[in-house]
């Protein structure tokens, strides 16, 4: 036997990868897209589109009566900075029923080694598909204001526009997508099954809402402003309307809510924590 | 009804997170009614307020949502529902069995601590914990029904439920008097109203619709919940 020429044995004329590495932003930026896509259903099948898309055209209706209001009868419609508080439970569906469709099947699939080999870590993973779900939730709120902002710009209604309740509103609304999407996605991210994943988000927005609003009843009701003005906050919709009201001044959408900075102050709190916990919870997904 | 297919879905429904959801809200109602006794509000109103808001508007449907689904929706998720469909198991026993167990689940997590919430606040006073308890009950077995015919119809089964509950059930029905005759959280209102006295009930559907109502949901739900298993087909993912 001949001894063969070294290295012949390993070389089996596979060609080298010699073009452009992208990097981690880059996959980072491409699991972003991919995860907004999911988010309202692209890529997926038809099914999957029915409710984002309903629950985004549910919450178009109100920008259109307002729209044609001020076309037909000449006077505002729906005011910009009670839209996300009227609209919560719609936007509470769309939280629910998305988040879980951007982190389970990852989780079901056994695919977050497959992402963690690449250049993407656990950070650029769970920022991007926070990023992702605060963009989505925020197109979800933003989109039928501008359309009644910009209604109202070409409608020329007497008066001047109203620009900075408009800008108010969509500050408050991106703070509210990031907390609303922080802990949709850390409570969805707990289990690989999305039914129970919708099912939790819900819960806990509904336990909110109901404890919320029995304190709020109890305590006006035995006299107690003080305690009734935070019992409002324990909802998100209300605490992010209090930050806008600490914030930009303006009506208040629902009861009065406590002076000073307590809310802004809660509000930073609880998105902290919201992002740290979704972070932890990668790395210990990412660890099993 | 069979037993080892009773036993099965047990052991999946409790054995899991799930139950964790299945205990949080109960707990949360028994919490609230505890801080309402020690504020010192504990008066009829309050604890009618907390049953129409929290039990009946929120608590039911949810519980309603996890147990109807939980009990079969998981099973046709992974696929492993083709191994209890291919035992010489009648289908129509296997959905009256898995409503059972949804419909006794909803007993123990939303009929029992709905009682003893009421209890805390205000005793037996006009009625209102024996009413809002039976309410419980009724609602929540028609509700586990409806869910559990959602689950085995749909792989969407909970965001549609929450849709139903929260959409028609809050805001549709809050706004259209006539979508509340609909309503399985206002049939629960009007058998709550039948053992309560309290001024503070008021429904808008009349017993003699109610009661029908809740018996054709409940028991056309649970027979096409058969009828679907009968010739159920599994479907691809999403």
């Amino acid at each position: 036997m001949s001894e063969p020429a070294s290295g012949v044995i390993h070389d089996i004329g596979y060609r080298h990868y010699d073009g452009p590495r992208l990097g981690s932003w880059y996959a980072t930026r491409a699991l972003f897209v991919y995860s907004l896509r999911a988010a309202f259903g692209f890529g997926r099948t038809a099914r999957a589109k029915i409710m984002p898309f309903g629950l985004a055209t549910v919450m178009l209706l109100p920008a259109v009566v307002s729209i044609a209001m001020m076309a037909l009868l000449k006077e505002r419609g729906m005011p910009y900075p009670g839209f996300f508080v009227y609209m919560q439970a719609i936007l509470s569906i769309f939280v629910a029923s998305q988040s879980p469709a951007l982190v389970a099947p990852d989780l079901r699939h056994r695919v977050l080694p497959l992402y963690l080999s690449r250049p993407v870590g656990v950070p650029q993973y769970a920022g991007a598909k926070l990023a992702a779900m605060t963009l989505a939730v925020f197109l979800v709120i933003g989109v039928p204001l501008t359309l009644v902002y910009a209604g109202e710009l070409l409608i020329d209604l007497e008066g001047p526009p109203q620009t900075g309740e408009y800008l108010a509103a969509l500050t408050t609304g991106l703070c509210l997508a990031l907390l609303l999407s922080a802990f949709g996605l850390t409570i969805a991210s707990l289990t690989p099954r999305r039914g129970l994943g919708v099912a939790s988000v819900i819960a806990v927005y509904l336990l909110l809402l109901a404890v919320s609003g029995v304190l709020v009843g109890t305590f006006e009701s035995i006299g107690s402003g003080t305690a009734a003005a935070w019992s409002y906050l324990i909802n998100p919709f209300f605490l992010l309307d209090a930050v806008r009201v600490a914030l930009f001044g303006g009506e208040s959408a629902s009861g009065q809510y406590p002076d000073g900075p307590g809310p802004v102050l809660l509000t930073a709190a609880l998105v902290a924590l919201g992002v740290a916990a979704l972070f932890l919870r990668y790395r210990k997904a990412a660890a099993k | 009804m069979n037993a080892t297919v009773a036993g099965i879905t047990y052991r999946a429904v409790l054995g899991r997170r799930r139950i964790l959801l299945l205990v949080l809200l109960p707990l949360a109602l028994l919490g609230l009614a505890l801080l309402l006794r020690l504020v010192g509000s504990a008066d009829e109103r309050t604890a009618v307020l907390l049953m129409q808001k929290f039990v009946i508007g929120t608590m039911l449907p949810l519980l309603g949502l996890i147990a109807g689904t939980g009990v079969i929706a998981p099973e046709i998720d992974d696929g492993t529902v083709i191994h209890l469909l291919s035992k010489p198991i009648s289908r129509p026993v296997i959905a009256v069995t898995k409503f059972a167990v949804a419909a006794s689940l909803l007993v123990l997590f939303a009929a029992v601590p709905t009682y003893l919430a009421a209890w805390i606040l205000i005793r037996t006073e006009s009625g209102v914990a024996p009413g809002f308890a039976l309410g419980a009950l009724v609602a929540g077995i028609a509700y586990s029904a409806v869910f559990l015919f959602l689950g085995v119809v749909t792989k969407h089964a909970v965001a549609i439920g929450v849709v139903y509950a929260l959409v028609w059930e809050g805001l549709v029905g809050s706004l259209v008097p006539g979508a509340r005759k609909f309503s399985i959280q206002q049939w629960a209102q009007t058998i709550a109203d039948q053992l309560a006295t309290s001024p503070f009930v008021e429904t808008d559907v009349t017993l003699g619709f109610a009661v029908p109502a809740l018996v054709i949901v409940t028991v056309g739900a649970v027979l096409l919940t058969g009828r679907r298993l009968r010739a159920f087909s599994l479907t691809g993912e999403d």
